[in-house]
């Protein structure tokens, strides 16, 4: 049979790409199952009414009801507002934070490097544990953030943090901003050390300061760094479920409820697997077109 | 050579004879899976190991694999395992969640095996909330009433009596609360009840003073009645108490009760599962178990033991077994000494309970009562929408105290929102 109708000779120049395809064919299948499948069964469930989801179950009658019902509640909106609220606020937060300790970390100095690994410190720490740490430093009754503001004067009576509406939404932004900026912090140092030296060199001999330097050398030579890092810490801030759920479960008056946590209600709490999905699908779409505007803004050598 | 070649030989028949008889004993091996919340609870937990190692010494070659998963994740997992088609055989859930799995038709009907096995309700407590479309889809495992434990000792250092009405009890709730290091922060708290966490335990922490204002979410045919004077007199009382941090703010139900076992709360209004964690605390010697100072007491259902529908017979009739060893005279007995609380079946003696739980006659006055006033968790027409309304009514009782609004106000709120509910 060599060299016969069927063989496939891998080797000639034209068929070269076939062994590509065929190398990758199982990364593809293990995709589709594991991502794409989900993804349309969670599609199709959203135009279903649907309480609790089996997919040996006959298929539900076709409607936009899910849809029409997320579109008209104030909880949706809701949550929406919340939700774009944590992404400006802990982004913004956690850029700065990460960009200044990376160029803090960055310096020549005694104990950088014990100083790079407590920047990078909360990166490690898992989110539960992060969780568990914040809720006893806002503990309303015996948190150390109300003995601190108490003894310091700012406060004359103890703040209830998870009574609060806007107490509790600045535990959930706080959490989130230290567990998010190391990860800029690394993104930006390893960027911080891929910018050659010469540049800064020639910008001295020139007489930049150090305020130019940072602004005409490191900002432009950092953009696609912090272009990608931007953009993963908002879609993180877009999925993050385990911080808000422990710290509030969304609450209170729906004060921490973010998109996230209002699919996980409708799924798991009051048993709507077609309303969630639908808002689950919804929360896709905004996805993809946040990530699709900022790329769009991003160099063109992202 | 030849020796080699003999010894392989009877190696050879050895494996044989071994996999002859060891086969056969292996393909007996039968698992039925039992989820529960309760495997590492001290008491209760012991109560179902007993079970299961009696199911297990009965039926030779099936085992129980016994898993715990935590009650924050509980429904979820479960609805997961039902939905995946690999529910537990053995289905352990909460009284106010099964009705959802009994809707999709996920629990077996139980009658055919109480007819088989002549398994006797009468009298059964809480049983009738086991029906579902008119069908025993369950059988209750505890109904419980609530008991009141305070502090004699702080309560004697304010020269306070045990309260035996609202009046009495708010009054000591405001003179026990203190900041007694001087820090500016309250650290000892007149009473304790779950501000943080599901709707579920929230309705139960103000059922307390809601049910002793005469109020009740719905009536016996399931019309909600939240907009009357007696909800709103409940809702001014939870206000009060929250609003004026009587309790400790936004802590969950464990760690209130941690804190009034260790001294740091005076007043609890509880279920028996309080006892145990008492016997843990550093206040155990201060602490002192009477009937609840209002009238009736909270009480109600709190779990079922079931059988998924979807197995095979021959699975059925063991989960069967292991169903009809747990209602046995014998177990129920056993469940009163071991987990400290009252047993729904009547047939149960409670001797050797009363003689390990100094307080266990309490236990059985107030599930009674609670029981005779027609007090349960979950209201009569809401089952399935239990969730959904447990959670209005803990975000509408926190915008009345965050906001503070009027409980007037507040009641006729709820009122339509229970209704819409309802309706969907």
């Amino acid at each position: 049979m060599a060299g016969g109708r069927f063989s496939l000779d891998l080797a000639r120049p034209s068929r070269q790409h076939w062994l590509g395809y065929i190398l990758l064919a199982p990364a593809v299948l293990l995709i589709a199952a594991i991502i794409i499948y989900p993804l349309f069964v969670s599609v199709d469930l959203s135009f279903q009414n649907v309480g609790i989801a089996r997919l040996d179950q006959p298929r539900r009658p076709f409607t936009t009801a899910n849809y029409e019902r997320l579109f008209t509640s104030p909880d949706f909106w809701n949550a929406c507002w919340v939700t774009l609220k944590l992404i400006v606020i802990v982004t913004s937060a956690c850029c700065l934070l990460g960009l200044g300790t990376a160029l803090l970390v960055n310096n020549r100095f005694k104990g950088r490097s014990l100083a790079r690994l407590f920047v990078a410190m909360p990166w490690a720490v898992p989110e539960v544990i992060a969780v568990v740490i914040f809720a006893w430093i806002f503990d309303s009754s015996f948190g150390l953030m109300n003995w601190i503001f108490l003894s310091l004067g700012f406060i004359d009576k103890t703040i209830n943090w998870f009574s609060d509406p806007t107490a509790a939404f600045a535990v959930v932004a706080t959490t989130m901003v230290w567990k998010g900026y190391p990860f800029v912090s690394i993104m930006c140092l390893a960027g911080l050390q891929s910018i050659p030296d010469d540049y800064y060199a020639a910008a001295r001999v020139d007489g930049a300061n150090a305020w130019q330097r940072l602004i005409h050398i490191t900002r432009p030579n950092l953009r696609p760094v912090l272009g990608v890092t931007t953009i993963l810490v908002m879609l993180w801030i877009f999925r993050d479920f385990s911080i808000i759920y422990v710290l509030t479960g969304g609450g209170p008056l729906k004060a921490t409820q973010t998109l996230s946590i209002m699919t996980y209600e409708q799924a798991f709490g009051f048993f709507r697997m077609g309303y969630a999905s639908a808002i689950g699908v919804v929360t896709l779409i905004i996805c993809v077109i946040a990530a699709k505007l900022m790329m769009s803004r991003a160099p063109e050598n992202l | 050579m030849r020796n080699s070649l003999k010894s392989w030989v009877l190696g050879g028949v050895a494996a044989l004879a071994l996999s002859t008889v060891a086969l056969p004993a292996l393909a007996q091996t039968k698992t039925l899976k039992f989820v529960s919340w309760q495997k590492d609870e001290r008491g209760v937990g012991d109560w179902w190991a007993s079970v299961i190692k009696e199911f297990e010494t009965k039926n030779p070659g099936v085992k129980v694999e016994w898993t715990k998963v935590e009650r924050g994740a509980y429904a979820d997992t479960m609805t997961t395992l039902f939905a995946g088609g690999k529910p537990p055989e053995i289905v352990h859930l909460a009284s106010f969640e099964f009705q959802k799995f009994a809707d999709q038709g996920w629990l077996e009907d139980l009658s055919p095996y109480i007819k088989s096995s002549g398994l006797n309700l009468d009298g059964w407590a809480g049983q009738s909330s086991c029906q579902w479309k008119g069908k025993p889809v369950c059988i209750m495992m505890l109904y419980f009433g609530n008991i009141f434990a305070y502090n004699e000792e702080m309560l004697k250092k304010e020269g306070i009596a045990p309260p035996t009405n609202w009046a009495e009890y708010v009054a000591a709730a405001r003179k026990l609360t203190k900041d007694t290091n001087g820090d500016g922060i309250p650290d000892q708290f007149g009473t304790g009840h779950e501000t943080k966490g599901g709707g579920g335990q929230y309705l139960s922490e103000l059922m307390n003073y809601t049910l002793d204002a005469g109020g009740r979410w719905t009536d016996n045919n399931g019309k909600v009645t939240i907009n009357t004077p007696q909800m709103i007199e409940g809702l001014a009382r939870w206000k009060e108490v929250v609003k004026n941090s009587l309790t400790p703010r936004d802590l969950t139900a464990g760690e209130t009760r941690q804190m009034f076992a260790d001294g740091r709360i005076a007043m609890k209004l509880d279920g028996p599962w309080l006892y145990p964690i008492i016997l843990r605390g550093k206040a155990k010697d201060q602490i002192k178990i009477a009937a609840p100072p209002f009238n009736p007491p909270l009480g109600g259902s709190s779990n079922i033991l079931g059988m998924a529908s979807e197995i095979p017979a021959d699975t059925k009739k063991l989960v069967w077994d292991f169903i009809a060893i747990a209602t046995s005279d014998k177990f129920q007995t056993d469940y009163a000494t071991l987990a400290a609380s009252t047993p729904p079946s009547p047939r149960a003696k409670t001797d050797g309970a009363k003689a390990a739980t100094p307080h266990f006659d309490l236990l059985v006055q107030t599930a009674q009562a609670a029981s005779k006033a027609g007090v349960d968790r979950i209201p009569k027409g809401l089952e399935i929408q239990y969730n959904e309304f447990a959670k209005m009514i803990m975000e509408e009782s926190q915008r009345m105290i965050i906001q503070d609004l009027d409980p007037k106000a507040v009641a006729a709120t709820m009122q339509a929102k229970a209704e819409a509910i309802q309706k969907q």
